[in-house]
């Protein structure tokens, strides 16, 4: 193939002035290297801030409300529920409606109406004491530390009805609270979200009490997997809904983590700039020394776009081998970020982040290292197109005649 | 049968005030082997420039096997060089790089072979001109001589209608330079190559068909 014969005599090219092309592969790699070393650092510390919310959190757990697209108001109706229900990589939702109530002793009620069936699938519920609430009852569910304050201040005991304030008003204007009675019938482990707080009933029962009926306040969804969550959302947010969760958690890590290895990969990208200029001068002072080389090659019948050929083959040799040796010492050079750097990290970020010293702070992934040659030949390609030209725009008679 | 060369009233002029050819009129018929003397200055490298397409006259035309070549046509002179050409300089011209055999078979890297076909035919060439065991020698470990025969083959590779040469024993001793113009003109004699040789040897001119002597930029003889 002549591509393959042009590339071999391309790469003979590069190795007869040993020591110079070496120097210049080493500038082009340390270039890389520092990319791919910032590069994975930053996205070793992505992945472990990510991995963090997740153990954290109940990351396939997503709430949806009403939301706003174009001006206008767009509601959680019995239709969108079932189209979200239809969505691929969910497993389960649940319409919910949503409530304030008040304990007789003016504690906080944050009040959740749920099908009870819905309410399992979605959340699917441990409970530290009692059971789940029964459909179409006035039963609930507590959370753990609403329960805490519950029983320790007000007395509340399980399977015991217990009066709750309903605040509407009147036709004055002025507070007119209607009691309710409720009964736990259930506590549910702590789980580290809001549910900890909140009273969770029959979403008929708890609709009944304000007589509302038809449109939900939210819907619940659990999706399969945590890669799925961001495409639920999508679709989501596509109806014109607004959709919260755990997720915006990792969102926001992702937004900072994308600027801090943008800026990361902007500085190291500097002394991959200083290697392109090291190839564009090796390039030029190359051609210039061979200029009667290349005259004979036009001679002989090279046309002035295989003379360019050449010289930008030559370069992505270069560009290729700087490359390789790039992405073997940013692999040396995250190696030793993890090895070396990671105790000082550990000790300035404290107590806290003692479990990053068991596990890798940097993350070398196989994209990174294509992208880590790809970089490196295309710079140099671009970088030889100056001298390429040089050598392609000479008038073969002056360079016949020139010597070296 | 087509003339191998023509040229036809060829002006060429470096400004300000050289004019390196003057209306030269030119024909060299297919399988002539022909000395073109004059002194220095007298237009001959010039002209020869020209009849490869290295150098584009100002004026006139040249016709080289029937076929006027278009000096806007890059494509054209590149084809030209690689087809119906080949070159053989004063200073032999090889790649300090590349093998003898490299040397002769580096036209058809652009002149597209295969490398075991160009490997092939450059030993062929290379035994031709009697250089078959120092196929792998590099030009600095051969004498001149030895490197002129090798830019001779270089020059065969293609199979040219024509072959320019340009002082070919300028830097050669007088035994050695009778070599090389001896294997020229068995290749002329064998192959049928036109030859068009500028020279100073007096011994290159009793030995061609015909000698034209260059002066001013004219053809005078």
């Amino acid at each position: 193939m002549k591509f393959l014969d042009f590339l071999s005599y391309a790469a003979g090219q590069v190795t007869r002035k040993r020591m110079r092309a070496v120097l210049t592969i080493i500038g082009i790699a340390v270039g890389i290297a520092a990319v791919i070393g910032t590069v994975a650092l930053g996205e070793g510390i992505r992945a472990q801030a990510i991995h963090a919310v997740e153990a954290q959190s109940d990351l396939t757990l997503i709430e949806v409300s009403a939301g706003q697209q174009s001006g206008m108001v767009q509601l959680v109706t019995g239709a969108r529920v079932q189209a979200i229900k239809g969505l691929p990589g969910v497993t389960a939702a649940a319409p919910v409606l949503r409530d304030s109530f008040a304990s007789e002793r003016q504690t906080y009620l944050a009040v959740t109406g749920i099908g009870a069936d819905g309410f399992n699938d979605v959340l699917s519920p441990s409970y530290a004491q009692g059971q789940a609430f029964s459909p179409g009852t006035d039963e609930v569910v507590l959370g753990a530390d609403i329960w805490d304050t519950l029983r320790r201040y007000e007395g509340v005991r399980l399977g015991e009805p217990m009066t709750v304030l309903v605040r509407e008003y009147a036709d004055t204007g002025s507070p007119d609270d209607r009691e309710v009675v409720l009964v736990p019938v259930g506590v549910m482990r702590e789980r580290g979200d809001a549910l900890d707080t909140a009273v969770v009933g029959d979403i008929s029962f708890i609709g009944a009490v304000r007589e509302r009926e038809g449109s939900y306040d939210g819907i619940m969804i659990r999706a399969a997997t945590p890669a799925d969550v961001f495409s639920i959302v999508d679709r989501v947010e596509g109806f014109g809904l607004s959709a919260t969760g755990s997720f915006e958690e990792i969102e926001s890590v992702n937004r900072l983590m994308d600027m801090v290895v943008l800026v990361l990969a902007f500085f190291a990208a500097v002394s991959l700039i200083v290697g392109a200029l090291m190839i564009m001068t090796t390039m030029v002072t190359s051609v210039y020394e061979r200029r009667h080389e290349i005259g004979i090659a036009m001679a002989v019948g090279a046309s002035q776009r295989e003379v360019l050929a050449l010289i930008l083959l030559e370069c992505a040799v270069i560009g290729l081998i700087g490359g390789i040796l790039g992405d073997v010492l940013g692999i040396a050079f995250a190696w030793m970020i993890d090895v070396v750097g990671k105790p000082f990290i550990v000790a300035a970020l404290g107590d806290g982040f003692a479990g990053l010293s068991t596990s890798s702070i940097t993350m070398v992934t196989p994209l990174l290292l294509v992208f880590g040659v790809g970089a490196a030949v295309g710079l140099s390609v671009l970088s030889g197109l100056y001298p390429a030209r040089i050598a392609a725009g000479q008038d073969p008679v002056e360079a016949i005649r020139s010597r070296r | 049968m087509n003339d191998a060369i023509e040229v036809a009233g060829v002006w060429k002029r470096y400004p300000p005030a050289v004019e390196a050819l003057r209306g030269v009129n030119l024909t060299v018929g297919q399988g002539e082997f022909v000395a073109l003397l004059g002194k220095s200055g007298s237009g001959k490298s010039t002209l020869l420039n020209i009849l490869g397409g290295l150098d584009r006259p100002d004026e006139g035309t040249v016709t080289i096997a029937g076929v006027e070549v278009d000096y806007a046509d890059g494509d054209a002179l590149v084809s030209l060089r690689r087809q119906m050409l080949g070159f053989v300089f004063q200073d032999f011209n090889l790649l300090p790089s590349l093998t003898a055999r490299e040397n002769v078979a580096f036209p058809l890297l652009f002149n597209y072979q295969n490398s075991d076909e160009r490997a092939r035919r450059a030993y062929a060439l290379l035994e031709d001109v009697g250089l078959a065991d120092r196929a792998d020698h590099y030009p600095r470990e051969m004498s001149g001589g030895e490197q002129q025969r090798v830019a001779i083959a270089r020059a065969l590779i293609a199979d040219p209608s024509v072959i320019l040469a340009d002082e070919p024993t300028g830097n050669l001793d007088t035994a050695t330079s009778a070599g090389v113009i001896g294997l020229l003109r068995r290749i002329n004699e064998e192959r049928g190559t036109t030859f068009l040789i500028v020279t100073h040897d007096p011994e290159v001119g009793s030995q061609a068909d015909r000698a034209i002597e260059m002066r001013d930029g004219e053809v005078v003889a």
